[in-house]
């Protein structure tokens, strides 16, 4: 009994770091850009079958694929970032939730439409199991835990010390004050969509070999588990999002044995919908930010 | 609430004004509702369902109009309500066998009824939670309907839901075929859109737009706002009801599909790409959108990523829908004549 | 002018945390009368007219309107009511609507108390809309703006929008006003025609006016009384000669 519930636990701290990254870069996204993007999801999606194109279509390793699975899903963001992204800054909510969907909607259908609605199959990471304290655990399940920490401290960094994190901090802080000492605000917005976008695709690789099945339409998903983490977590607010999305890991997987399979992908919705009303700016976020 | 839907009204008084004394919205009006009464003669089966079709999505898109377009809130909830009210009226025919209209109009009251204690917990929330809230109606819609499988058979959907039949006295028939329920849904448009147009002109529909333009000061000259938006959020979701009524009816068929994001999207995409606050431009909107994409028998992806770069056009260049494209050709005819 | 004064604040307190931004103000306003409130920048001018209209909700005190206690009402719940009505300080119109429809809308909610009315049903709300479309165009004759009463209030002048706001205000025909910087980013050329709008509402409808304002030309022309606020209590009140002449006054000013 105590057994599973350990293994569950790890199971959603797995599936906590997978938010994580993905989520991570949403919440900034929306510190920055001040809109909250209904196509994050997608670009997770993308990763994936950048991933998969590379290892199905040309052969290439897992390692070599992750890179090309992330460096499409930048490229696509770049595009997208230009014209669409850029152009929300100052916007109204409104308009930047009506244009993300737009843009999730583009991205997903063109995916099917090339690639076919059909799932596939993922061949490619590290599915070898090796046991540590008594607990089996596949390695790409350690990779992700690994990669979800150090996306984590690598962010605290960057955000801290680097010329461009402090302006990324700075823009989410004040926008009209960075941009009369001088930041180029829409620069600093393109490069924050990216690495969010980025992040996300990264994700997505490092989740495929766990999932196995690759498909167009599963971007949408993690996009509405995405949503109630970074609102959950405070909007903006990195170190929260982290924590929110662990206890969504572990809450989903603990849902997921004790209570149903099926009612996994709603503990998201469902707990954020009982956060709103109980806190109305999430769980971390000290003021009200939006 | 924003640009998007920023002076509608205006637009309106305008162009009743600027089309010097003779308003040819009216004869135009006229000329469409009679042209809607005979198109049977002349459309085929497959046009007329595409019309049916758009002018069942017409009821939720009035009810996301009066409360996008009028009172200012951006809803994505839309999707919930039109599944509930398919649910109800489904489960209420193949288990009780009620009749027709004791279906559809239960399905609105229902609707209606659930949105009040939806609506007083994610109508305190602003802007994007709001929004949020509003999406969760639709996921949480979805699972229930997945999983309460005793009730609504979960995956399998039910089916066998009976076309809509009418018995007064020992007079009866059935509605079964195509041009049978275009009539009915056409008579069923036309009351629905009179209603919102009763409501849009009457003194509660200015103050929705006081509440659109700004709420403090709406607030602080004594609208009551927030009954306001809770009653409109009911009757838009009921309006929404009434419309998954009738797409039971219609498809004999409901599933927990029917609770999905893209219906919410295909609703937001008839009222922004009509233009929202008006109400001409939400008819124009369902048979451009919905209608003739459906005639044209465009595959669902490539409608889905039309509909991507429709809300980015709207977005960006057409905050006030395309139907003022429309107007400004009609317009450049006229001066060319 | 006897009886009751129309607005009668005691120990008014308003605290966020330790900091006390109103603090035990007694304040009231006579019939008839137009009463001046000043002070310097952070005296809790502000603080106290949202405590006093309902945006903020007083740690203690009581507001009585009237007679009437209305402590903890809310700002809608005085506004539907329609005796006190207030402004603010950055002016807001609803500006996509014509200057008509703005006052109409500011009149309506005092005269449709049924639901069938509210919808426009039946002929008395119809004789209702017309009513208050007659004393909308009324209004804005008075105001000025017969010309630009079909543009959207938006597309207007700051002192345009300042002149719309003041005859939504008079639509439900108030016994009290509250304005929160009148003159505040107005054109100085339009500065008369405010003030005498609000002295001809003082005189011919009878409305009683509470003022904040820094301009002090103005306010001396219009009041008969003012208050000094500083530092969240009251340091003066008299006449407008009186506070000019005050020395404690002039420290608070001058002295910071």
């Amino acid at each position: 009994m105590f057994y599973t519930v350990i293994e569950q636990v790890v199971n959603g701290i797995v599936s906590g770091s997978v938010y994580a990254i993905v989520a991570v870069g949403m919440t900034m996204i929306f510190g920055v850009l001040r809109a909250i993007n209904f196509a994050h999801g997608e670009y997770y999606m993308l990763g994936t079958f950048g991933a998969w194109f590379a290892i199905d279509y040309f052969d290439l390793p897992y390692p070599v694929a992750i890179v090309i699975g992330v460096v499409a899903t930048a490229m696509i963001a770049v595009v997208v970032g230009n014209f669409v992204m850029q152009r929300i800054v100052g916007a109204p909510a409104e308009a930047g939730v009506l244009a993300t969907l737009g843009v999730a909607l583009i991205l997903q259908n063109t995916v099917i439409l090339v690639f076919g609605g059909s799932y596939k199959f993922f061949s490619g990471g590290y599915i070898e199991p090796v046991s540590i304290f008594g607990f089996t655990l596949a390695e790409q399940r350690i990779l992700i835990i690994i990669v979800g920490l150090i996306v984590f401290v690598g962010l605290e960094l960057m955000v801290t010390y680097s010329r461009m994190g402090k302006a990324m901090r700075a823009v989410s802080q004040n926008i009209e004050c960075c941009a009369v000492v001088g930041i180029d605000v829409s620069h600093i917005a393109l490069w924050t969509f990216i690495l969010g976008a980025g992040l996300a695709g990264l994700s997505g690789v490092l989740t495929a070999p766990v999932n196995v099945s690759v498909y167009g339409g599963m971007g949408e998903l993690i996009t509405f588990k995405t949503l109630p983490i970074i609102i959950m977590g405070g909007l903006g607010n990195v170190r929260g999002t982290f924590v929110a999305a662990m206890i969504l890991g572990i809450a989903e997987s603990l849902v997921a044995t004790y209570v149903g399979l099926q009612f996994r992908d709603t503990v998201g919705f469902a707990t954020l919908m009982l956060v709103l009303m109980w806190r109305p700016h999430g769980l971390f976020s000290a003021q009200a930010r939006f | 609430m924003t640009e998007i839907v920023r002076d509608q009204t205006m637009t309106q008084a305008e162009s009743a004004v600027a089309t010097t004394g003779r308003d040819l919205r009216i004869p135009f009006g006229l000329a469409l509702i009679g042209l809607a009464c005979v198109a049977p003669l002349f459309l085929g089966n497959y046009p007329l369902h595409a019309i049916i079709i758009a002018l069942i999505f017409l009821l939720p898109a009035h009810g996301l109009n009066l409360l996008l377009g009028y009172t200012g809130l951006l809803s994505l909830a839309q999707a919930a309500f039109f599944g509930i009210g398919a649910y109800t009226s489904a489960l209420l025919a193949v288990h009780f066998g009620t009749p027709f209209y004791l279906n559809f109009l239960a399905a609105g009251f229902v609707t209606g009824a659930i949105a009040l204690p939806l609506g007083i917990p994610a109508l305190r929330l602003r802007s994007t939670s709001f929004v949020m809230c509003t999406l969760g109606f639709v996921i949480i819609g979805q699972a229930i309907a997945k999983n309460w499988i005793s009730l609504t058979r979960g995956d399998m959907g039910l089916a066998a839901i009976p076309k809509p039949h009418f018995s007064l006295g020992p007079a009866s028939f059935t509605v079964s075929g195509t041009v049978g329920f275009y009539y009915l849904v056409l008579a069923i448009a036309a009351l629905a859109t009179l209603a919102v147009y009763l409501i849009v002109r009457s003194p509660a529909g200015r103050n929705m737009i006081a509440i659109r333009e700004n709420e403090t000061l709406a607030e602080s000259v004594g609208i009551p706002t927030w009954h306001y938006k809770l009653i409109v959020f009911m009757i838009s979701a009921a309006f929404a009801g009434l419309g998954g009524s009738l797409y039971a009816h219609y498809l004999t068929v409901v599933s927990p599909l029917t609770f999905q994001m893209y219906y919410s999207t295909t609703m937001l995409i008839i009222v922004l790409g009509g233009g929202a606050g008006t109400i001409s431009g939400v008819i124009f909107g369902s048979l451009l959108f919905v209608g003739l994409t459906e005639a044209l028998r465009v595959a669902p992806e490539l409608r889905m990523i039309a509909y991507g770069f429709f809300l980015l056009a709207l977005v960006f260049y057409f905050p006030n829908g395309f139907a003022p494209l429309i107007g400004r050709f009609w317009s450049f005819l006229e001066r060319r004549k | 002018m006897s009886g009751l004064p129309i607005l009668d604040i005691s120990g008014l307190c308003k605290s966020y945390g330790a900091v006390r931004a109103v603090d035990g103000v007694d304040l009231h306003v006579n019939r008839g009368e137009i009463c001046g409130l000043i002070g310097p920048n952070g005296s809790g001018k502000s603080t106290f007219f949202d405590c006093v209209t309902g945006l903020a909700r007083p740690s203690a005190g009581a507001v009585k309107l009237d007679g009437q206690d209305i402590t903890g009402w809310s700002l809608n719940d005085i506004a539907r009511e329609g005796r006190m009505l207030r402004s603010f300080q950055k002016t807001v119109v609803f500006s996509a609507l014509d200057i008509e429809e703005n006052l109409v809308i500011a009149g309506q909610m005092f005269t449709f108390p049924g639901i069938w009315s509210t919808f426009g049903i039946g002929t008395a709300a119809r004789n209702r809309v017309a009513a208050l479309r007659e004393r909308a165009r009324e209004l804005i004759k008075i105001a000025g703006l017969w010309d630009v009463r079909f543009q959207p209030a938006g597309k207007l002048s700051g002192g345009q929008q300042k002149l719309i706001q003041f005859a939504s205000m008079l639509m439900p025909e108030p016994k009290l006003i509250l304005l929160d910087e009148p003159m505040a980013g107005i054109n100085p050329k339009l500065i008369e025609r405010v003030v005498d709008s609000i002295r001809l509402a003082n005189t011919s409808f009878g409305v009683s006016f509470l003022i904040i304002e820094h301009n002090i030309d103005v306010v001396t022309s219009l009041c008969k009384r003012v208050v000094v606020l500083d530092q969240g209590r009251k340091l003066a009140e008299g006449t407008p000669d009186e506070i000019v002449q005050n020395q404690a006054v002039r420290e608070a000013y001058l002295g910071g």
